[in-house]
């Protein structure tokens, strides 16, 4: 087919300047009004409102995906109409029903916020960009027929068109990036992210409202709040005038008072809401999983116990050392090299075992079958499939201190094995750029404690074990009672 | 069949399709109904996948395996992409303290039982439980108060009877679990439960799950071992039988392997005066070259189960000898696990074995302890019980702890029930007996995956009922699954028109609560 684009009939003659246009301006004016003023008719002061507005408000998040599906979907109707101008007369009509869509859902995302109380800056900010929005759509609206009608409007305006459209798709990004932060937390899209692109993003430190770990209320109570709690009361969202995500707000309580009281847990309203039956109006957390009842246990204990924000143990309970759990970092995809990978093993006999069935959770390789005969000649050989290999088991195998210099180039390894092997310690050093290293068991082997030294400048070995070797601990020695040699 | 054209007595064929059967089960009947589909069956994927995954790579490279060239390559973890994701726990170690240790006696504090000494229990707790045959007839059901006392433990401030002084030293390494009850008032059927997931015989157990979805890690050692206990004769010894190992409607090479309390570990594994190995090697080969042609012929998966068997107990030949060598353990071992420790067959032996195979990286052992069925002399029998298993969990905790291997072994003690509060026969200061108790009784896990240092659910005053966080079966056994990669719900295995799984039909969930 060879059809020349952009030769749309000219239907109707246009009149832009007209008075039915006149009014068409005035009206949109009018409607923009109204939607700017809203805010400052309707308050938004962080009280909940009647229920009839909630029931309604909360399908804003299911009716909102309809405007979001028509927006992205002009441009692509708007470009295909250059081949087919039917498309293109199509996209009219989309707009319109975007714009209606755009004030329906609007409408009910008002009354959720309003019937709800919700307030913070977050809500703010999503109201502003869902206003924003249906005034750029309105807008859109109105000097579409101008571009679409060709050369006979007034240029500004024909180029108008395709502005707007763009800047109410970038509009609509931010909103809803806005709207996701409420309902799934701030930190939902970066949490996971890989450590390089949160460092390109300087994202380094979302958590930096985190306190600094060491006490109980760092390292428990506040992990608990901030999984359970800070989605709704947090900065992003402060429901019921609650905020919990600092040491300070939460002891100053929200519109019902103070929630904590120090020392009497049974009088605090925090404890009081996470027992209530799950069916219950006032349960918290709304709308998610109860706490465990070791959560709960661990809240009362630490009011009953005076609610410090400094404390550091808890009579009756055994915290576990606070130890933080790197999220894993994956490692690169390596069923590409799957036919690589069988082939070395037939030669080497020793394995590369998937972690899981998730290949960004790398590979274990495995010489148990073969390990009197695994040397430092074989796992050179394994060098290839390094960025890969996060655990190596090299315990009881023929391997030297040579093969440090191997390990070295092993980047992602997580766990290193080489428990009742021949080396002596002397390469330990050479370990120190495997940043991911957490665990290394050297039990059963010659090495010294001056070997194991240089070790204690690598922060990120969380569990090295050296029992029965010149350099374990005096402690770990005889008898029953024999205290097991982890150093930490 | 015809009918003849004047029988009036019309007799409809049976057809299995026109039956209310679900169809899966119909599918299953109509591919047994051809020769031709049975035979190509024989060449189930799976079935030399499963194959492959226990002989590894040799299935490739032995160059007299040349039927075996033909294997597809990988191993069952690929085919069911098991784990689902990364584990905290590599490999578990079962203590089965079979016969319902009394956890009142043991591990489940209850303080103010003393004061009702010899009162019956109030009928509001016992609600219309139906008892045993051996208590339901008793006129009065008078509570016993355990005869020891408890002291707390470590930093968690765990309560431990005086019979488990050493269990208390490790108290904030384990996870406790007051609340594990069962369905099953007595020995077998609770037993099975435990271990299969289901009453009646017939179902894979928790280990043959493991090794069928898992796969070995050490090709030369069995994937589930199970080390059973000598009995003490003066202990109440119920029997454990193969069935609480075995693979069920899995292929059999995923059952347990016994290894024997006395003796040779395995019988008859060396080889007999004039064989040496290459004779052996020559035989086996001729034997496997037998087998193929009739898997051929038949196509029975389970001649691909015997022919691995074959070369699993040729490799073993070597490996076990060298795995209960005991000459090259340290002394710091013997002062840890005891002097029983170099006796085969005690409950220290089978621990330390336990620990040698966890470094060997077999992925399941299940060490067997029978005698906790106290019904009378609980006085006498309990405190042996405890000196027998005490040392022996302590000492194979704590040394996989120093030896590193902790962290990605999962370690479950664990019985089939627990017992009554209230005395079976006379109760006296000096002694009671205690019946079967399925509603409640007290469990352990330490290591890969569960929160150390916890204790979880409760029970009440009267250790009788869960008052908080029930754990049944089901769910300790998902959080098992879990500990080790695996959804319990993914898997699965279709037999009998069901996608069966460890967990049953009947939902179960993950308890939360005692993972780390």
């Amino acid at each position: 087919m060879t059809r020349t684009g952009l030769q749309i009939p000219p239907t109707r003659n246009v009149r832009p300047y007209s008075t039915r246009r006149h009014l068409l301006w005035v009206s949109a004016l009018l409607v923009s009004l109204v939607l700017v003023l809203l805010p400052w008719v309707f308050k938004l002061n962080g009280k909940p409102h009647a229920d009839w507005q909630q029931f309604l408000g909360r399908f804003h998040p299911l009716a909102v995906h309809l405007p979001i599906g028509l927006l992205v979907l002009l441009p692509l109707l708007e470009a295909a109409g250059a081949v087919r101008p039917a498309l293109r007369e199509a996209a009219g009509f989309v707009l319109a029903l975007t714009f209606a869509a755009c004030l329906g859902t609007l409408a009910l995302g008002y009354l959720l916020a309003y019937g709800s109380g919700d307030i913070g800056p977050t809500v703010t900010r999503h109201m502003w960009g869902g206003i924003g929005l249906s005034i750029v759509v309105l807008l859109c609206l109105l000097v579409r027929p101008a571009w679409a009608s060709g050369a006979t409007a007034p240029s500004s305006l024909q180029r108008l068109y395709p502005v707007l459209l763009t800047s109410a798709l970038l509009l609509l990004v931010w909103t809803a990036h806005q709207g996701g932060s409420l309902t799934h937390g701030n930190n939902y899209l970066t949490e996971y992210m890989p450590a390089l692109v949160k460092s390109v993003f300087a994202l380094g430190n979302w958590r930096a409202s985190a306190p600094p770990p060491g006490s109980v209320y760092a390292d428990q109570i506040y992990s608990i709040i901030e999984h359970n709690c800070v989605t709704c009361h947090g900065d992003g969202k402060v429901e019921a005038g609650l905020r919990l995500n600092s040491y300070e707000q939460m002891m100053k309580g929200g519109h019902d008072g103070p929630v904590i009281l120090p020392g009497m847990p049974d009088q605090s309203i925090l404890i009081e809401r996470v027992t209530l039956p799950a069916d219950d109006k006032h349960f918290m957390p709304a709308g998610r999983s109860p706490l465990t009842s070791q959560q709960v246990a661990l809240l009362r204990a630490w009011i009953a116990q005076g609610a410090s924000p400094t404390a550091i143990t808890l009579a009756g309970f055994a915290l576990p050392v606070a130890r933080k759990e790197k999220p894993i970092q994956p490692v690169g995809d390596y069923s590409g090299l799957m036919g690589e990978i069988r082939a070395m093993q037939t030669g080497q006999k020793a394995k590369l075992v998937p972690v899981s069935s998730k290949p960004s959770d790398g590979l274990v390789l495995n010489t148990i079958d073969v390990a009197p005969s695994f040397g430092d000649q074989q796992l050179v050989a394994f060098e290839k499939f390094a960025p890969y290999i996060v655990e190596a088991e090299l315990g009881h195998t023929a391997i030297t201190d040579a093969s440090f210099q191997s390990l070295s180039t092993f980047k992602n390894l997580r766990a290193l094995h080489l428990e009742s092997t021949a080396i002596n310690g002397s390469g330990l050093a050479k370990l120190s750029g495997l940043s991911q290293l957490t665990y290394l068991n050297l039990s059963d082997t010659k090495v010294t404690a001056a070997a194991v030294a240089p070790l204690s400048k690598m922060k990120n070995i969380v569990d090295l074990y050296t029992f029965n070797t010149p350099a374990q601990k005096q402690d770990a020695a005889t008898d029953t009672p024999s205290t097991p040699a982890r150093t930490q | 069949m015809k009918q003849h054209p004047y029988c009036s007595d019309c007799e409809q064929e049976l057809d299995v399709m026109n039956l209310p059967l679900p169809a899966g089960l119909k599918r299953e009947w109509a591919a047994l109904q051809t020769r031709r589909n049975f035979l190509s069956r024989s060449g189930n994927v799976l079935g030399w996948a499963a194959l492959a995954s226990l002989m590894g790579d040799r299935v490739l490279t032995g160059a007299a395996h040349a039927a075996a060239k033909t294997v597809a390559p990988g191993p069952s973890a690929d085919t069911l992409k098991l784990p689902q994701f990364a584990p905290k726990a590599k490999r578990a170690i079962y203590l089965f303290m079979s016969g319902g240790p009394p956890q009142i006696d043991m591990l489940d504090y209850k303080p103010k039982l003393a004061a009702l000494y010899d009162t019956d229990i109030p009928a509001s707790v016992r609600g219309n439980q139906q008892l045993t045959g051996m208590t339901a007839g008793q006129a009065r059901f008078p509570i016993a108060p355990s005869h020891w006392a408890f002291k707390q433990y470590g930093q968690s401030g765990t309560w431990i009877s005086d019979l488990l002084p050493l269990t208390g030293k490790m108290a904030d390494d384990l996870t406790f679990i007051k609340s594990t009850n069962t369905e099953a008032i007595n020995h077998e059927p609770a037993i099975m439960l435990m271990n299969t997931g289901n009453m009646n015989p017939g179902k894979p157990c928790l280990g043959a799950w493991l090794a069928y979805g898992l796969g070995s890690m050490n090709d030369n050692l069995p994937t589930f071992v199970v080390l059973q206990t000598k009995v003490n004769p003066k202990e109440n010894n119920q029997p454990v039988s193969s069935r609480l190992w075995s693979s069920g409607f899995l292929s059999s090479e995923y059952a347990g392997v016994g290894l024997r309390s006395g003796g040779d570990p395995v019988l008859f594994l060396s080889d007999p005066n004039g064989v040496d190995r290459e004779v052996r090697r020559k035989m086996l080969d001729a034997v496997e070259e037998i087998n193929r042609q009739t898997l051929q012929d038949i196509g029975d998966p389970e001649t691909n189960a015997r022919i691995s068997q074959y070369e699993m107990a040729y490799r073993m030949q070597t490996s076990v000898p060298e795995l209960v060598d005991l000459s090259k353990e340290p002394q710091s071992t013997w002062d840890l696990y005891g002097p029983d420790a170099r006796q085969p067959g005690t409950f220290a032996y089978n621990c330390l074995l336990a620990r040698r195979m966890a470094e060997r990286n077999v992925r399941f052992v299940q060490v067997y302890k029978r005698g906790w069925d106290v019904h009378t002399d609980v006085t006498g029998t309990l405190p042996v019980l405890c000196a027998e298993t005490d040392r022996g969990c302590y000492a194979m905790v704590t040394d996989l702890k120093r030896r590193g291997l902790l962290e990605d072994t999962l370690v479950i003690w664990a019985g089939e029930f627990g017992r009554t509060v209230y005395s079976q026969g006379g109760l006296s200061r000096e002694n009671y007996g205690r019946d079967h108790h399925p509603r409640c009784f007290t469990t352990w896990m330490a290591g890969g995956g569960v929160r150390p240092g916890i204790t979880y659910g409760e029970t009440d005053d009267f250790s009788y009922n869960v008052v908080k966080d029930p754990v049944d079966v089901r769910d300790f056994n998902a959080t098992i699954l879990h500990c080790l990669g695996i959804e319990h719900d993914k898997l699965t295995f279709n037999f009998q028109g069901l996608d069966q799984k460890l967990t049953g039909p009947t939902p179960a969930s993950v308890v939360q609560g005692l993972l780390a």
